[in-house]
């Protein structure tokens, strides 16, 4: 990044923090504009830019404040109530509730980044709000900068084995659990293809190297090629929007319990229409990952999917299910001090080539174009540089937030091993603690960032 | 250490600029190195990367003849991100040019021929170069014909070229507009360009036919032009494809084993025949 | 050629003195997880394992970001500035016969005229040193592209193991000179002829000739068995990212109001973006189109414009596709030779 220009301000003796203000057009910027007439003194540190409305108020544009040099960022709109487009705020409260848990966990200081409610009579709280702000920075220092810098090597996660592992009930799981479910699916799906409720059916086969392998069958008489076993890893779902598929409806799609999830995502954003699929839901024990139980299998309690048109084996819930091992992880970074966790993740991210495998793989990942694809304005820097990859790894997680269905595909195809399962869980746990939602579960209720409720937490907000 | 580097462009400032259609701009450039303006040189057909720093590269035909020296000119549709930063630019500023690149049209092979030169919309671009080529060389070529259309009378480009083109000896203006495209003043044809080259018929009599334009414009006029007996090694193209480098590098440009970019972007119908259909 | 011995407990010794003379090594080693070749002081920190190294050599020839040159904004005025590249003399040690096989490859593209400044400079600074494979792993296609696990092809120098020594053989000059910074640590030795090492070649079960199959594979262009084949690849960057003989680049403008940087980054033909132009055509629509270009590009276009094939059978792209494509069977299947 030679010529990206190094701010001169920052280093000279004479730093000056600079507090970047989103704010809406009707409360706080009247009331900025009502402390400037009542000549109310406020820190000549913030830089105000206006909006018509928090809700207009993208995450995108914070991290762009960060990425231009900002030493904080402050959004500030209406009380909850006075907004002049009824819910913009409470939209806005969802979101940045949910950017807020997102830097938090990757070591941003929390006083960096902050939100207010100010109304056009509050000239004195918009006073406070800036000056407590400008002071939190002027303690802090300049922002690591470039937005992204490494700093020595990061903390280490491989205490996994010392963690308080869940036990791996799922050895328990036979072949047998598996052939049984084959031979089945078998019989399905020739009976599918053969009466033509199907026009084909999409599943596993034999992979030359990897154990299993999408493949697509249009025909009755190729139903045996379809296989079933721990190595069935893939989340089929992610081929239903792909225009190479769209000859094929209605298709027949193999599904095990978390890739069913996938499909009320799609459903629930309209990506897919109901009667272009039909749901094979298989009894899945259990799924392998370069030799160990996968991650999300440890701690699934289910055999089948919120979706199954058909069923193929036991529906009984699980009696296998632990922990998941990403929370202990999650903790232990929680625990770290924000300038390791800073660390832990640019170390992470410095190694994204931009290969974009995470996104192909994603079944949520739909969007045509994709915003890292877009070039006017060009939201994400194209090039794999750690700027770059910050931008493009933030705004992944922060798309998916509420709406990843934890497949952990992209974890697993990373060729460079990011921790993406990690950054999405934390998320998940959010939306569940903040908005009692739980992603791919009902495809009637709207995802959780694309909704609110009028009393959502909002304790974040000064 | 510095290294040879040829994507280094050099700067070039717009001295005037031309609006030829509503989305259509010709820009005149002079290179800020004064050794290159008379150093520079290159073919009509040829093409370059021109820089908006800040924005981006975007290549575009050289518009203008090398026989006109201390210019270069460049006529650009406004399509993207950096057509657009180019729109916004004004007379006096700078931006980046490298190149030549690519074959550029065989113009040793056309020496002594007479010419049937069609062109739909931008593809005028190339073509003007040539024509400007032909005309400063007036003795080298035999008759010039010309076919020009555009969807709209206000979308035909270098009107005022024409009509001087159209005014010298051995050179015939021929212009038409898609129906629906005229105006009640319009005196050219109306009708889509394969139609009116069936309708005028001409003759191959040793004549090399050059076509440049829209896809779908090239591909009929290809196949009216067979019917009438052009042999597919004197029908001449050329092709876009997307393009970054250059120079045969980047890999993005290609035909099946051919480059646009350096084996292109001028190609013979009998070329195109052989290659598969990965355009 | 010349043989020596170098014994393996030396190989510390001999990286020393190859820094000591001002060299870089570059080996593959662990960090995080991740395989990949980095520079490194201490042998204990290479990590071989049978098969190459799933990140591939080509990041320290042809980086997955490069700054062409920068420029700045001066009232009206641009100030261009060319960027400068410092590459210390590099080893790459540790190299596999098809990763060494990769770089004459790349050498190729890059090497040829107009020959491309960036990648010149690291690649004449650069000595390679290729350790046979006495295992081969299942992914590895080295003999149906006409190499194998003993190959000489691009190597300077090339070390097969043999107990607690290496038996080292000068392919090149440029590697005899590295044999020559530290002369005491190798022992002139005897040894077969490489091809004559106890390889593994005669237990490779992947082995059925890709070397001729362009005329054929073109000969499909128009073909379904596209749409079959490639209907599942999902256009992530992968196979191409991963591949050690893939050069396909974006170039792009970075910029704030002040200054920017033109750069070159790895790309990739299975993304849509790749040839979409900017009216919206394009000429790949779909990704079977895109799959085909992959194939077409290593197994006949390559082979028409420089008379070989660009895979060396490194068998990453198949290892690590997300969906499990394997080139060498895919194109088995396409030539009718298909055995599952
Ligand atoms: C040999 C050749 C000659 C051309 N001559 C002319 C001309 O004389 N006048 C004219 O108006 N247009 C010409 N074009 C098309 C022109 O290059 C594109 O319209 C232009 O690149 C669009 O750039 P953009 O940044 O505005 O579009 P965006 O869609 O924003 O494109 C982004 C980038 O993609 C690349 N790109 C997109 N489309 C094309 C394309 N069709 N061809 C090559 N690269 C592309 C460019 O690098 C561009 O900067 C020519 C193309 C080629 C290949
Ligand atoms: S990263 Fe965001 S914009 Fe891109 S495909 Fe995923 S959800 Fe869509
Ligand atoms: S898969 Fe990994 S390396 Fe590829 S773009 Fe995603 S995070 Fe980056
Ligand atoms: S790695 Fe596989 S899925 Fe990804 S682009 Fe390559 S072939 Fe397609
Ligand atoms: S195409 Fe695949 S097997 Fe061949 S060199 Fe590239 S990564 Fe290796
Ligand atoms: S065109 Fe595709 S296969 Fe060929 S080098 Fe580029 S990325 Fe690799
Ligand atoms: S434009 Fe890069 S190879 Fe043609």
């Amino acid at each position: 990044m030679a010529a990206v220009r190094t701010d001169s301000e920052r280093t000279e003796k004479g730093w000056e923090p600079k507090l970047i203000a989103f704010v809406c057009n009707w409360c706080t910027y009247a009331g900025a504009d009502a402390a400037g007439t009542r000549r109310m003194l406020y820190s000549p540190c913030v830089r105000i830019i206006r909006f018509p409305c928090t809700g207009r108020i993208d995450p995108h544009f914070i991290v762009r404040a960060f990425e231009q040099g900002a030493d904080g960022v402050l959004v500030s709109g209406c009380h909850p109530g006075d907004c002049h487009y009824v819910s913009g705020n409470l939209l806005a409260r969802r979101r940045f509730a949910i950017f807020k848990a997102l830097m938090d966990f990757l070591g941003l200081e929390p006083e960096r980044l902050s939100f207010s409610w100010v109304s056009a009579t509050e000239a004195g709280k918009w006073v406070e709000v800036v000056n407590s702000r400008v002071e939190a920075l002027r303690k802090l220092g300049p922002a690591r900068v470039p937005w992204g810098t490494l700093s020595g090597p990061p903390p280490s996660l491989n205490g996994r084995s010392v963690a308080p592992m869940p036990q791996e009930p799922l050895s328990q799981v036979k072949p047998d659990d598996y052939q049984a479910v084959e031979s089945q699916l078998r019989q399905l799906a020739e009976g599918l293809l053969a009466t033509g409720q199907v026009k084909a059916v999409l599943g596993y086969g034999k992979g030359s190297l990897q154990q299993a392998t999408p493949i697509v069958i249009t025909n009755a008489t190729e139903a045996n090629q379809l296989i079933f076993n721990e190595h069935c890893v893939q989340n089929l779902t992610v081929y239903l929007t792909s225009p190479s598929f769209r000859s094929l409806r209605p298709l027949g799609v193999v599904v095990k319990a978390c890739d069913s999830k996938s499909l009320v995502g799609l459903l629930q954003e309209d990506q897919v229409k109901r009667e272009d699929f039909r749901a094979i839901a298989v009894s899945c024990p259990g799924v392998k990952v370069n030799g160990r139980w996968a991650d999300k299998c440890l701690s699934c309690d289910q055999r089948i999917g919120p979706i199954a048109d058909h069923i193929v084996g036991s529906s009984e819930p699980k009696s296998t299910a632990g922990a998941d091992p990403r929370d202990w992880e999650i903790q232990t970074i929680e625990k770290w001090a924000p300038a390791e966790r800073w660390n832990f993740w640019m170390n992470q991210f410095s190694r994204c080539i931009r290969c974009y495998a995470c996104r192909a793989v994603c079944p949520l990942c739909y969007c045509q174009p994709c915003i890292a694809d877009k070039n006017r304005p060009q939201w994400i820097p194209t090039s794999p540089h750690l700027k770059g990859n910050v931008s493009w790894n933030l705004f992944r997680a922060l798309h998916l937030a509420g709406r990843c269905i934890g497949c952990d595909e992209c974890t697993r195809v990373c060729p460079v091993g990011i921790r993406l399962d990690l950054i999405n869980r934390r998320l998940s746990l959010e939306v569940a603690k903040r908005f009692g939602y739980e992603p791919g579960k009902d495809p009637s209720v709207p995802p959780p960032l694309a909704t609110y409720r009028p009393n959502d937490p909002g304790e974040f907000i000064l | 250490m510095k290294v040879r580097n040829d994507y280094l462009p050099d700067l070039v400032r717009i001295v005037a600029m031309t609006d030829e259609t509503v989305d259509l701009r010709t820009l005149r450039l002079v290179f800020e190195d004064p050794s290159l303006r008379d150093r520079f040189s290159f073919l009509p057909g040829q093409f370059g990367q021109y820089s908006v720093f800040g924005v981006g590269e975007a290549v575009f035909t050289i518009a203008s003849s090398p026989t006109r020296k201390g210019y270069i000119e460049c006529s650009f549709k406004l399509m993207g991100k950096v057509t657009t930063a180019l729109r916004d630019l004004e007379v006096g500023d700078l931006i980046g040019f490298r190149g030549p690149y690519g074959n550029g049209f065989p113009v040793e092979t056309l020496k002594g021929r007479d010419l049937l030169i069609i062109g739909g919309g931008v593809g005028m671009a190339p073509l003007k170069s040539l024509i400007e080529f032909c005309l400063d060389n007036r003795r080298d070529f035999g008759e010039v014909t010309i076919l020009n259309g555009a969807r709209t009378v206000a979308d035909l480009l270098y009107k005022k070229e024409m009509e001087e083109w159209g005014q010298q000896e051995g050179v015939r203006v021929i212009q038409t507009v898609d129906p629906g495209g005229e105006t009640p003043e319009w005196r050219g044809k109306v009708g889509l360009i394969p139609n009116v080259l069936n309708e005028l018929a001409p003759k191959p009599d040793g004549k090399f036919v050059v076509v440049c334009g829209p896809p779908i414009m090239i591909k009929f006029s290809l196949q009216v032009l067979d019917r009438l007996g052009f042999s597919p090694d004197r029908v001449i193209t050329t092709m876009e494809n997307k393009m970054k480098c250059g120079l045969g590098k980047c890999g993005r440009c290609n035909i099946g084993p051919v480059y646009v970019c350096k084996d292109g972007p001028v190609f013979t119908a009998a070329d195109l025949a052989r290659l598969p259909r990965d355009y | 050629m010349k043989i020596w011995t170098l014994q393996k407990k030396r190989v510390g010794d001999w990286m020393a003195a190859l820094r000591a003379a001002g060299k870089e090594v570059l080996a593959p080693c662990e960090a995080d997880g991740l395989l990949r070749f980095r520079p490194i002081d201490d042998p204990s920190a290479i990590a071989v394992r049978p098969g190459p190294c799933p990140f591939p050599f080509k990041e320290w020839l042809f980086p997955p970001h490069q700054v062409l040159f920068s420029y700045q904004f001066e009232g009206g005025k641009v100030n261009l500035r060319e960027e400068e590249v410092l590459v210390n003399d590099q080893v790459g040690l540790f190299l596999r016969p098809c990763d060494a096989a990769a770089i004459k490859i790349l050498d190729t593209v890059f090497l040829s005229d107009p020959p491309d400044g960036f990648y010149q400079l690291r690649r004449s600074h650069l000595t390679i040193v290729t350790l046979g494979c006495r295992q081969a792993v299942p992914s590895c296609f080295c003999p149906a592209v006409g190499l194998s696990p003993t190959s000489l092809e691009g190597s300077d120098l090339f070390l097969w193991e043999e107990d607690d020594r290496f038996l080292v053989y000068g392919v090149s000059e440029k590697g005899d000179r590295l044999v020559q910074v530290s002369p005491d640590l190798f022992e002139p030795g005897e040894g077969p002829e490489p091809d004559q090492l106890p390889s593994p070649l005669p237990f490779m079960e992947r082995k059925e000739p890709l070397t001729n199959v362009g005329q054929k594979l073109q000969g499909l262009f128009e073909s379904d068995l596209w749409q079959e084949v490639g209907r599942t690849c999902l256009g992530c960057g992968i196979c191409a990212y991963l591949c050690p003989t893939c050069h396909c680049f974006d170039i792009v403008d970075e910029s704030d109001a002040y200054s920017g940087i033109r750069c070159r980054n790895w790309d990739c033909c299975a993304f849509p973006l790749f040839t979409l132009h900017a009216s919206g055509h394009n000429p790949r629509p779909d990704q079977p189109s895109r799959y085909r270009q992959r194939v077409l590009h290593k197994f006949a276009y390559f082979l028409q414009t420089f008379q070989q094939n660009m895979c060396v059978g490194c068998g990453r792209c198949s290892l690590f596709c997300p969906v499990g494509m394997d080139i060498y069977q895919i194109v088995l299947q396409l030539t009718g030779r298909c055995l599952v």
